[in-house]
């Protein structure tokens, strides 16, 4: 564990009418500064423990902590402001077609209401990062998936999130594109950034050498470097 | 707080990515103006229209065989407070006879003024229908007097006939506006939904409810006021097209000018409420949605 817990989750449960828990008895911690895979097979909760991380959600039981806030007593009118500190990143990107990149990663600053010298600046210097400089003026759909995803990482890091969660970042691109938006991660928590990772891609764990929380039919199965190990042999 | 202006911006950006949803929204508000202020134009002719006949009432108290006319005038100028009574003999009532049939006045040969009665006019211009009502009740009770002859009369049915209508055009915009707020929200909700994706992603990102509402908002206003200014001009073009024909097939509308079927504040009641319905109806369009989101 890695400094004070940034994300808690007490025997939380999270089920959907008439199906099987899609979550049970789950708890865990993130630390600050920690880089976190999840991992587990498809149906296995990895992105329903992820939305409720960001409050798209709400737990069906137990008790979960974002910041040291419980998610449960944040009224509604102030999750935006939660999610503010919060980036994240879909398999599908979730860019908008019509804009192009610059105003994709704009966006975050101008929902927070930033005067477009403090956008532009900002902006400029995470498409730098994300060598994506000559591309501003470009719409997503004219852009490879790898560039698409890299415009998502940089849309989410533009305002400095505190916590950064990817749902199968990875998950449509190639090996190489890949590594790509994984280095973009990599070097987000490098600066200091929290980041949970969910994915089924095995290659990344043994790639990267970091903490892993296996879940299997909603519950945790493995938390550690286990995992990986048994991947690994 | 973002921007007001980037507010217009998004709105009008949204508007023209989505022209079909805009037209849709704009002709339904177009055609729920056009009929509430249509209604309304006919109903604020039909009362000036009535205002300018209504205003020529003259009403005659004809006199039992025998009764003092010089009396029954006197009578009748302390009952009419100022206005103008001419005393008619049988003699002036014939001779007005003879010159109104004109070339036929010749049937009238032989026609001695005794069968005429005499009677009492009085005028009263400017008075409206209740003021001439109440002053021919008080001048059926002069000395001899034997009928009083309200000339006007048809027009209370006529006025009878407008209150009623009025009652009816009140009815009719209380359905139309909440028939038409509950089409347009639909049209409107249809916008939204096919703005699903961008509204998750600005939910996602850290918008509030209210940055993600206002400019559909504004959206709505503007296209309230762009349905209901077509309905205006439409009601403008109807009018400079039918009123002329009118007046030249029946020679009664000469006083309904734009300014008298349409005035401005009924323009503007129409421009506000065509926006007073658009911003209802995205209201309800958006807020069911983020509600649901």
């Amino acid at each position: 564990m890695a400094g004070e817990a940034l994300v808690q989750l007490f025997h939380v449960y999270k089920q959907y009418q008439g199906e099987a828990p899609a979550l049970a008895d789950v708890t865990i911690e993130v630390g600050r500064g920690e880089f976190v895979f999840l991992t587990g097979p498809s149906g296995a909760g990895k992105s329903t423990l992820l939305k409720l991380v960001f409050c798209a959600e709400p737990a069906t039981g137990g008790q979960l902590l974002v910041f040291g806030r419980n998610v449960a007593k944040i009224p509604p009118s102030q999750v935006p402001y939660l999610r503010r500190a919060i980036g994240v990143v879909f398999q599908d990107f979730k860019l908008l077609p019509y804009r192009t990149v610059y105003e994709n990663v704009a966006f975050p600053l101008e929902v927070r209401g930033l005067g477009p010298r403090d956008v532009g600046r900002k902006v400029n210097a995470m498409l730098r990062s994300v060598g994506l400089e000559l591309k501003a003026g470009k719409f997503p759909l004219s852009l490879s998936g790898g560039e698409q995803q890299r415009v998502a990482v940089a849309r989410a890091l533009v305002g400095d999130p505190a916590l950064l969660l990817a749902d199968e970042p990875t998950g449509n691109l190639d090996p190489e594109r890949t590594l790509e938006v994984m280095e973009l991660i990599q070097a987000a928590s490098a600066r200091g950034t929290t980041v949970v990772v969910a994915t089924h891609d095995r290659s990344l764990l043994e790639r990267y050498k970091r903490r892993v929380i296996a879940l299997e039919a909603g519950r945790v199965i493995s938390d550690g470097d286990a995992f990986r190990r048994a991947v690994e042999a | 707080m973002a921007r007001p202006l980037s507010f217009v911006r998004r709105a009008l950006e949204a508007m023209a990515r989505g022209p079909f949803m805009t037209a849709v929204a704009v002709g339904t508000i177009f055609v729920a103006t056009l009929v509430t202020g249509l209604f309304a134009a006919v109903l604020t002719g039909g009362e000036r229209l009535l205002a300018a006949w209504a205003g020529d009432v003259q009403i005659s108290v004809y006199l039992k065989p025998g009764a003092d006319l010089g009396a029954a005038a006197r009578a009748a100028e302390a009952l009419a407070g100022g206005r103008v009574v001419d005393a008619v003999t049988p003699a002036e009532a014939l001779r007005r006879l003879r010159a109104s049939l004109g070339p036929e006045a010749p049937v009238l040969e032989g026609v001695g003024p005794e069968v005429l009665p005499a009677s009492v006019e009085v005028r009263a211009p400017g008075a409206s229908l209740a003021e001439a009502r109440a002053l021919a009740g008080r001048l059926g009770t002069i000395p001899g007097a034997q009928e009083v002859d309200f000339g006007n009369a048809w027009l209370e049915r006529v006025e009878s006939l407008l209150r009623r209508l009025r009652w009816a055009g009140l009815a009719l915009f209380g359905v139309l506006s909440l028939g038409t707020a509950v089409l347009v929200s639909n049209t409107l909700r249809l916008g939204v939904f096919a703005r699903r994706d961008e509204i998750e992603i600005m939910k996602l990102v850290g918008a509030t409810d209210a940055y993600v509402e206002i400019p559909f908002l504004i959206e709505g206003v503007l296209q309230g006021i762009c349905g209901a200014g077509l309905a205006v001009l439409a009601l403008l073009a109807a009018h400079a097209l039918l009123v002329p024909r009118l007046a030249a097939a029946a020679g009664v509308v000469a006083p309904l000018g734009r300014a008298e079927v349409l005035p401005g504040n009924l323009v503007l009641a129409l421009l506000g409420g065509g926006a007073a319905l658009g911003l209802a109806a995205s209201a309800l369009a958006v807020g069911r949605f983020l509600r649901k989101a």
